[in-house]
């Protein structure tokens, strides 16, 4: 489905952020990336999006090397507050990606509802994102790019800065929704227990050249609970396996 | 509370006036001059000076507008195109707009159009200026949220990056908008005979100096009250976001 070759990026001669990244993530699979701050991730997620241009190899979606930006892949930014239209409702902000796709107005407002449904976001439609909980602007943003109705959903540290609990929701509703919808994720975090408890598979970076240090299959009963599952003895030997990928 | 002062000046004036401390030649007490601009509020002359001022400051105001933010909205995104323009805009800027009264009058006659392509000329740069900087400040999150979803660059600008770049680009209609009234009353005392400026041109010629300071505050009053329109509209726009 959505594949890096050899992908290198490097910002000039000298800072090279990622050497040879290769791995394939499967069809409906939920691959979660983890490492230290600096090794990359980010900008991986990025190439992989089309938005940061890549020095040597490739991504590929289907085959095709990406190129650009494409509306298959939608990617959730961290930071929800950048990303959503302050001027714009948030039924507006959802309404932006079917204006993308050329969805005649008239049809927005029933393409709109069951996303606001499945967001619990139904009593909100007619706030501003200023008006709403951070969990709740981030819950805005994947409803849009659900609207955008991508093949593959890339998120960047969407729960980064999210208290603990908003966190542990918005895990359950996306594991859900990669579930039922079936989607293929990539998940880009800095939290080695959030990666275990979402992916089917974990990529560890190490920093300095970005590259993979090690991809773990995780074989965890799906539907994850927050807490049978973070308690099974299996969760805790990954974590233990996963960890020193990320200590310094 | 801030109507104090100009009351106490006017209560001092004409106190002034009457003991005879203020010429009446070109002092006109106070309320002389408030009945004289009763008299040419009720009678029409004042409102259709005011008409004529306005209509050609609105249509300085919103050519410029146009202008201004479709060229300084593609300057703001194509920063070598910003470049290319930079040595223009500092060479025609410092021209004084009041210098290009006689080749407008040439190409308009005496005529609305006359005052506000004067007008126009100096409302554009502060709004030119402005939406370059609003437009070139935005938030690159925005433009990659807008490529992501697949918009064309027309839309990107449209959808995207002129709603962003409003609160900026409305502090420049403001200021402006109190360009255009000052750039059109000039043009109308120096040579366009209608509006408020003429009127107080012939009230001065033919000594009436109650007239004269009647229109004079006139404009302050009426200016006035287009920048709080202005600013209220502003505040709601921000409210909204």
């Amino acid at each position: 489905m959505l594949e890096a070759q050899r992908l290198s990026v490097s910002f000039g001669a000298q800072r090279h952020v990622l050497r040879d990244i290769d791995f394939t993530v499967a069809e409906h699979e939920f691959v979660c990336l983890v490492g230290p701050s600096g090794c990359g991730k980010t900008t991986l997620l990025r190439a992989l999006a089309g938005l940061t241009p890549i020095s040597n190899g490739a991504a590929r979606f289907k085959g095709e090397p990406v190129l650009g930006p494409q509306t298959q892949l939608a990617i959730v930014f961290q930071d929800y507050g950048r990303a959503l239209l302050p001027w714009r409702t948030v039924a507006g902000n959802i309404a932006l990606a079917l204006e993308a796709r050329g969805i005649p107005a008239a049809e927005h407002a029933h393409r709109i509802l069951p996303l606001l449904k499945k967001f619990n976001l139904a009593d909100h439609a007619a706030k501003f994102p200023a008006q709403l909980s951070g969990g709740m602007q981030q819950r805005v943003q994947i409803a849009r790019c659900l609207a955008q109705e991508p093949e593959v959903l890339l998120m960047d540290e969407p729960f980064g800065s999210l208290d603990a609990i908003t966190r542990q929701e918005l895990q359950d509703e996306v594991a859900r929704l990669a579930k039922d919808e079936r989607r293929t994720v990539v998940f880009v975090t800095h939290d080695l227990e959030e990666a275990i408890y979402l992916g089917d598979r974990v990529i560890a970076l190490a920093a300095n050249p970005g590259r993979i240090a090690e991809i773990v299959d995780v074989e965890l009963p799906r539907p994850r609970q927050q807490l049978g599952t973070r308690e099974d003895p299996r969760f805790l030997q990954y974590r233990h396996r996963l960890y020193k990928h990320l200590a310094h | 509370m801030g109507s104090v002062v100009p009351l106490s000046v006017l209560a001092l004036w004409e106190i002034l006036s009457r003991i005879g401390l203020l010429s009446e030649d070109g002092f006109s007490r106070p309320t002389a001059f408030l009945a004289a601009g009763a008299k040419a509020l009720a009678d029409g002359t004042l409102l259709e000076q005011t008409a004529q001022t306005f209509s050609a400051a609105a249509q300085a105001l919103l050519m410029s507008s146009i202008l201004g933010i479709g060229i300084g909205a593609i300057l703001g995104l194509f920063r070598p195109l910003e470049r290319a323009a930079q040595l223009t805009v500092d060479a025609l800027r410092p021209i004084p707009s009041v210098a290009l009264i006689p080749l407008s009058l040439l190409i308009f006659g005496f005529s609305r159009n006359m005052s506000a392509a004067v007008a126009a000329f100096a409302c554009f740069w502060p709004i030119l200026i402005v939406t370059t900087s609003a437009v070139r400040g935005i938030d690159p999150r925005l433009t990659e949220v807008g490529r992501m979803l697949g918009f064309s660059l027309l839309h990107r600008i449209l959808k995207l990056a002129l709603p962003a770049a409003i609160p900026g680009i409305m502090v420049g209609i403001r200021v402006a908008a109190g360009i255009a009234i000052v750039v059109t009353v000039t043009t109308e005392i120096v040579s366009n005979p209608r509006g408020l400026g003429h009127g107080m041109n012939l009230a001065a010629q033919s000594l009436q100096a109650d007239l004269m300071w009647a229109t004079l505050l006139w404009v302050g009053v009426v200016g006035w009250l287009v920048n709080w329109g202005l600013e209220r509209l502003e505040r709601r726009w921000l409210y909204l976001r």
